[in-house]
């Protein structure tokens, strides 16, 4: 609640649009990458091919808005249910395989989504991409600023955030865990292992994209480089660096990755030497991602304020 | 005509070359606490991970209450009430030990993806419930002092006991457990020996892979003795006991 109300009233500070927008892409990857926390924080399965899913689905609803001229909100439907198909027929056999196997074949699958999207022309305008896609239009309003795009997708966010988290505490989200505790034992406790984990893969396949719609909606242009293989692993870094099976790793970890380029720039061309040194860092020393950084710097803070109190 | 509840014929299994299980016959009564032991490689739990459904069996049938269950996935047998441990505790190291036990409450519910998420009524029913259960098995074993606690930070013994808890939450009829006194110490071993008379009180039928002779004998209504995969004897404790072919396979023939 605290969280919400704090994000809303940002916009009262920041006015610059080049600050709202990096808010806004935040919001957006902070979804996908609710998604993919189910997925690799709580079931523990890794996908290197979620940026496919995510262009995916800004693919599809671009296309069908800008070629067919279909309204949005069928565009995202389809959108939807495309994406589910194919993580279905993805999921079904790769989740079968273990740990690099299962990051070989999820990794596969993106590259292939990412041929396909160069080579489809007619359709994806190949490697240049192409633009001129509609704003979204709601209860008459058109979302053609940053701030009233930053509203909108940080009340999407809210709402995934609100979903994930009484997933996780309930019967399905212990499930979940259970798969990455063992899946032996989880078995042997009437969990149906394989199914569940094609669910969680479809779920956070979902989830992806929906987050490329709301992203192509905002920029207006896509191209395959939006969501290609370093896009994946710059997903499950957001993961990793935020803090895996915690939903508040999600902001903090998209947070991060998204403003620390733009940070970075003064470094020039060192900035991604300087940038993987961060990431490096933060992996080696807090292996519990950012949110075990910030659960220590509140622990040391109470103990200060403990002992001040006392002396 | 006493009642049986498990009933094993003919099983085979075999790894490569290697037959764990051989032509392996047995009856398991209802309400009784059956021990199954013999030598390190005697299969088992082969055996175990067989009639749980971890292995198919290469030939015969396992009937629970009547029902065929072997070819079943191990979900379902668990469905079917039949609830097993693990020889080398397998606990759910990222969650606490009270969540750990409320996952063994997985069969018996059934709120979904849509109504967990969307809490609706069905989960909201459900999940009290499943917590009530959760802490009368934690009590039950003796785990309620550390039912918040990560499952990681408890002592060995208390993650035995907290598999048991986890089993008895599928509401099984029942239940086997496998090596559950190894490394416990004497006093931990003998409340365990209270622990599966008390299971048994319950009305579950108990099945125990062990070691530890002591125990064995004292809390088993039946043993059945295995060796290379083949039953070589089953009986009365005291029958065991005596019987020459057991002491031979444990001590060594006399020359």
């Amino acid at each position: 609640m605290i969280f919400a109300a704090g994000i809303f009233c940002l916009p009262f500070f920041i006015k610059s649009p080049y600050y709202l927008s990096i808010l806004v892409f935040i919001g957006i990857y902070s979804i996908t990458t609710l998604g993919l926390n189910l997925l690799m924080g709580y079931a523990g399965q890794i996908s290197l091919g979620h940026g496919a899913f995510f262009g995916i689905g800004a693919y599809t609803s671009g296309i069908l808005t800008v070629h067919y001229h279909l309204p949005i909100s069928v565009a995202f439907i389809v959108a939807l249910i495309i994406t589910a198909g194919i993580a279905y027929l993805i999921g079904v056999p790769s989740l079968k395989l273990k740990g690099h196997y299962l990051a070989m074949a999820t990794l596969a699958f993106g590259e292939i989504v990412n041929i396909v999207l160069n080579a489809a022309i007619d359709l994806t305008g190949g490697p240049s991409g192409f633009g001129e896609i509609p704003r979204i239009k709601l209860l008459g309003v058109v979302l053609d600023s940053e701030q009233k795009y930053f509203y909108f997708v940080w009340l999407v966010f809210i709402i995934f955030f609100i979903l994930t988290s009484n997933l996780i505490h309930s019967r399905v989200g212990r499930a979940l865990r259970s798969i990455h505790g063992s899946e032996l034992a989880a078995a042997a406790m009437g969990v149906n292992v394989a199914q569940l984990k094609v669910q969680v893969f479809m779920l956070s396949a979902l989830v992806a994209s929906v987050s490329g719609s709301l992203y192509v909606h905002f920029v207006t242009f896509i191209s395959p480089t939006t969501c290609n293989i370093m896009f994946s692993i710059l997903l499950v870094m957001m993961v990793v660096v935020g803090g895996m099976a915690n939903v508040w790793g999600c902001v903090l970890g998209a947070a991060l990755l998204t403003v620390l380029p733009e940070y970075l720039r003064v470094f020039e061309d060192y900035d991604i030497i300087v940038y993987g040194f961060i990431l490096l860092f933060i992996v080696m020393f807090l292996p519990g991602g950012l949110t075990q950084g910030v659960q220590i710097l509140l622990h040391r803070l109470r103990r200060t304020a403990n002992r001040a109190t006392d002396t | 005509m006493s009642d049986i509840i498990l009933e094993s014929l003919n099983i085979r299994k075999g790894f490569g070359g290697v037959v764990a299980l051989d032509n392996l016959t047995f009856l398991i009564e209802r309400h009784s606490i059956t021990a199954i032991i013999g030598p390190n490689g005697a299969g088992k739990t082969t055996l175990l991970n067989v009639i749980s459904g971890v292995y198919a069996p290469d030939r015969g049938s396992i009937f629970l209450n009547k029902k065929l269950i072997s070819g079943l996935k191990p979900f379902e047998i668990t469905a079917c009430g039949l609830a097993r441990t693990f020889q080398n505790a397998q606990i759910f190291g990222n969650m606490t030990v009270l969540e750990n036990v409320m996952v063994g409450c997985h069969t018996r519910t059934r709120a979904g993806i849509a109504s967990a998420a969307l809490r609706l009524p069905l989960m909201r029913r459900e999940e009290p419930i499943t917590y009530q259960k959760a802490r009368q098995y934690l009590d039950m074993v003796g785990l309620s002092d550390v039912a918040h606690r990560s499952t990681a930070s408890i002592p060995i013994g208390s993650q035995r006991l907290l598999e048991i808890a986890r089993a008895l939450a599928t509401e099984p009829a029942i239940v086997m457990l496998d090596e559950p006194a190894a490394g416990l110490n004497t006093q931990e071993t003998r409340q365990l020996g209270g622990l599966i008379r008390a299971i048994r009180d319950m009305g579950i039928t108990v099945v125990i892979v062990e070691h530890d002779m002591e125990l064995v004998m004292d809390i088993s209504d039946e043993i059945i003795v295995l060796n290379y995969g083949k039953r070589i004897a089953e009986g009365k404790p005291v029958e065991i006991q005596a019987n020459q072919e057991v002491i031979d396979v444990y001590l060594g023939k006399e020359e």
